[in-house]
């Protein structure tokens, strides 16, 4: 451990790992802030028109000027000496209101969202209601009561999905990148010729304990680094938009519990151990370094795949699918965490989990060391897997 | 004292061991030789139970060889290597650290190696920058120095210049002197007869001959007589000697294979009777011979002792 807390990779991995959680949570409000200073709208139209329109507007269109309405219409050049990116032109008819949009990009048009923050000036103009009266009509009260023992609020669910999401990313770079660090390790061992002199020394068996034992050890410390960076920067960070608008949700822990958290270490460490154990084991049968990318492919696998389990996890924890990948081993340290965040999971599956898992770690370590017993001392021409089977078998 | 008893075993289909057995008394030093794929290495990895003996037994004092027990072991395999970018000092103490030394202890140990080994001008600097020759002297104070009670080395001297196999050698005969037992291979057969009290030669995975290097030469069936001047009288009483075979005459001198049961003192006497004598030796077999005779003697037969592992 004291090997890997030294080397400048840990370090590195570390501190850019920190930059990017760093840029991670700013970005957001940073791109959002560059997009409202890039995509700039001109408001044509009547004056008493455009002066009640620009209000309804302002929520979803940063209007950068008002003008009187267009005699003909705007080219690009047009657009280009206003700065704008497009142009929404209102004028008025017995019909209502009309509405024309010159964008230099069309597809950027919200169309959508125009027709629903216009309706009222819509409706005003077609029916003569008073402003008043036209609110009243077009704003249905709509009650969201929750049923889930676990989220009281709408927006206590939406904070509890996102945090569930970046924890959910969090521990599959974290698995993905210490795995690979742990393997290339068991790796360069070996292809050094060193691990002769290490076996002699000590047990095959215990050399591996104590490799996947440092590196769970250091992946927590950087996950307790990172979470906490990302929960700093997060504090200050500006409300993350969900897609209904209304339910913004500001970066805090405050949708997750003491619980979840639990969680998520148990399940990491089970995840994490699984994981690195097999990669060790499957580093001892590297000869060149060279090798370790056909090698550790295959095994990126399940992690993959776990990853996207759980995501549709957060979308529908309780489907039978779902529910039946929480329990299977190097899958279930992502789907069981995703579950317990997003809605009530009965104990009995989560101990059922935890205990399948947790057997899975040992059966995984008796074979991942009896692999890496026979792998490390083996050289020339890679085994073939009959030949490790038959190895094993011995 | 450590005894290996009918040890074997088997890599799939290949036999690497098929029955060597042998002991070493406490802080003597044991050759263990034998051609290439003979087995020497998977043997010296039975005694480390880095392999299973899949046959036969390995005994410390009596005893099974235990966690604790092969922490006081140290080994130096064939195939060296270091961590390129650990500093030597480090190294050492990494592995003094491993065969469970205390901090303190490691680096007191390591600094005493590092001197005995003229390693001072490296200590600070990764090994990856040293000569080979350095190098293999770091892998030599790794695999001593937690003072192990058994020292197995494989292949010690090979790639060593003669300056850096002479500094090896005289360690190897202090570690004698401090009561380390001492397992070694080699084909530097010299450096082996300077070494060790007993030797074991294995072909095959089987050992063939065992014993002190008095009691290897005591079974060698002949003796080589060498006589000067080459005169036709002297000539006359070597070819009476019943089995004599004259050998190729060299450098003005009468060479003669007899019989190892031939009175010497009886055919020096009769040598001397002729007042034509001026040297008489006899020359007793060296290790190397022996062992070339053992060799080939059994490359008949069957082996097919070997794999990747030896």
């Amino acid at each position: 451990m004291l090997r890997r807390l030294q080397s400048r990779a840990f370090w590195l991995g570390l501190i850019f790992g920190l930059a990017g959680i760093l840029v991670l949570m700013k970005l957001p409000a940073f791109l959002d802030a560059y997009a409202a200073q890039s995509n700039k709208i001109v408001l044509a139209g009547d004056s008493a028109l455009t002066a009640r329109a620009k209000p309804l507007l302002k929520g979803d269109f940063p209007i950068s000027a008002t003008i009187p309405p267009l005699r003909a219409a705007p080219t690009r050049e047009d657009l280009h000496a206003r700065g704008a990116s497009s142009i929404i032109a209102l004028s008025q008819a017995r019909d209502g209101l009309h509405v024309t949009v010159y964008a230099q990009d069309p597809s950027n048009a919200q169309a959508t969202d125009l027709r629903r923050d216009l309706l009222p000036l819509n409706l005003q103009l077609r029916t003569h209601l008073a402003e008043r009266q036209v609110h009243a009509l077009i704003q249905i009260p709509v009650t969201v009561r929750s049923v889930s023992e676990k989220f009281g609020t709408v927006a206590q669910a939406n904070a509890a999905r996102v945090i569930a999401y970046m924890l959910l990313v969090l521990l599959y770079v974290l698995i993905i990148i210490n795995s690979q660090l742990i393997m290339s390790s068991v790796a360069e061992e070996k292809t050094s010729r060193i691990a002769e002199l290490l076996v002699a020394s000590v047990r095959p068996s215990s050399l591996l304990a104590g490799k996947v034992a440092a590196s769970v050890t250091l992946a927590v410390v950087q996950m307790i680094v990172w979470v906490a960076a990302a929960y700093a920067f997060g504090m200050q960070a500006s409300p993350i938009p969900t897609h209904s608008g209304d339910n913004d949700v500001a970066f805090s822990l405050n949708g997750i519990s003491p619980a979840d958290v639990a969680g998520f270490v148990v399940f990491f460490i089970l995840g994490f151990l699984q994981m690195a154990t097999l990669f060790a084991a499957m580093g001892s049968l590297i000869n060149r370094t060279e090798d370790l990318g056909s090698v550790s492919g295959p095994l990126f696998i399940p992690v993959i795949a776990a990853f996207f389990i759980a995501l549709t996890a957060l979308e529908v924890p309780d489907s039978p699918g779902i529910v039946a990948c929480s329990f299977v081993p190097l899958i279930a340290p992502f789907v069981m965490f995703a579950r317990i965040v997003v809605t009530s999971v009965p104990l009995w599956q989560v101990a059922l989990s935890f205990a399948i898992n947790a057997a899975a770690i040992w059966g995984i370590a008796l074979l991942g060391g009896k692999i890496y017993r026979i792998g490390m001392l083996l050289y020339g021409r890679p085994p073939r897997l009959g030949q490790i089977l038959h190895l094993l078998r011995g | 004292m450590l005894e290996a008893h009918a040890l074997r075993k088997e890599f799939g289909s290949v036999v690497a061991v098929r029955d060597v057995s042998f002991r070493i008394e406490d802080g003597s030093t044991f050759g263990l030789l034998g051609p290439n794929g003979a087995g020497k290495t998977t043997t010296m990895r039975m005694l480390l139970d880095i392999y299973t003996p899949d046959g036969g037994s390995v005994t410390w004092n009596g005893r099974a060889i235990s966690e604790g027990m092969r922490r006081r072991f140290g080994y130096l395999p064939e195939e060296r290597g270091l961590y390129g970018k650990m500093k030597v000092r480090d190294h050492i103490v990494y592995f003094g650290r491993l065969h469970g030394l205390s901090d303190g202890d490691a680096r007191t140990r390591t600094d005493s190696w590092i001197e005995r080994l003229q390693l001072q001008e490296y200590a600070k600097r990764p090994c990856a920058e040293l000569s080979k020759g350095n190098q293999q002297k770091v892998q030599v104070a790794c695999a001593a120095v937690h003072d192990p009670v058994l020292l197995v080395l494989d292949e010690p001297f090979s790639g060593l210049d003669p300056l850096n196999a002479d500094v090896l050698l005289a360690t190897l005969n202090d570690l004698r002197r401090r009561g380390t037992s001492l397992i070694l291979s080699s084909h530097q057969m010299w450096q082996l007869e300077q070494l060790c009290d007993r030797f074991c030669i294995i072909t095959g995975g089987e050992n063939r001959v065992g014993g002190t290097l008095a009691e290897l030469r005591a079974a060698w069936p002949t003796r080589v007589i060498k006589v000067e001047p080459p005169t036709a009288a002297l000539r006359a009483v070597l070819e009476n000697v019943p089995r004599a075979r004259p050998l190729p005459t060299e450098n003005g001198a009468l060479y003669y294979e007899v019989p190892a049961s031939t009175e010497l003192p009886q055919l020096l006497r009769t040598l001397v009777a002729t007042d034509e004598v001026t040297r008489f030796d006899a020359m007793e077999p060296t290790l190397q011979e022996i062992y070339i005779h053992t060799v080939s003697q059994n490359a008949a037969a069957p082996a097919r002792a070997g794999g990747s592992s030896d």
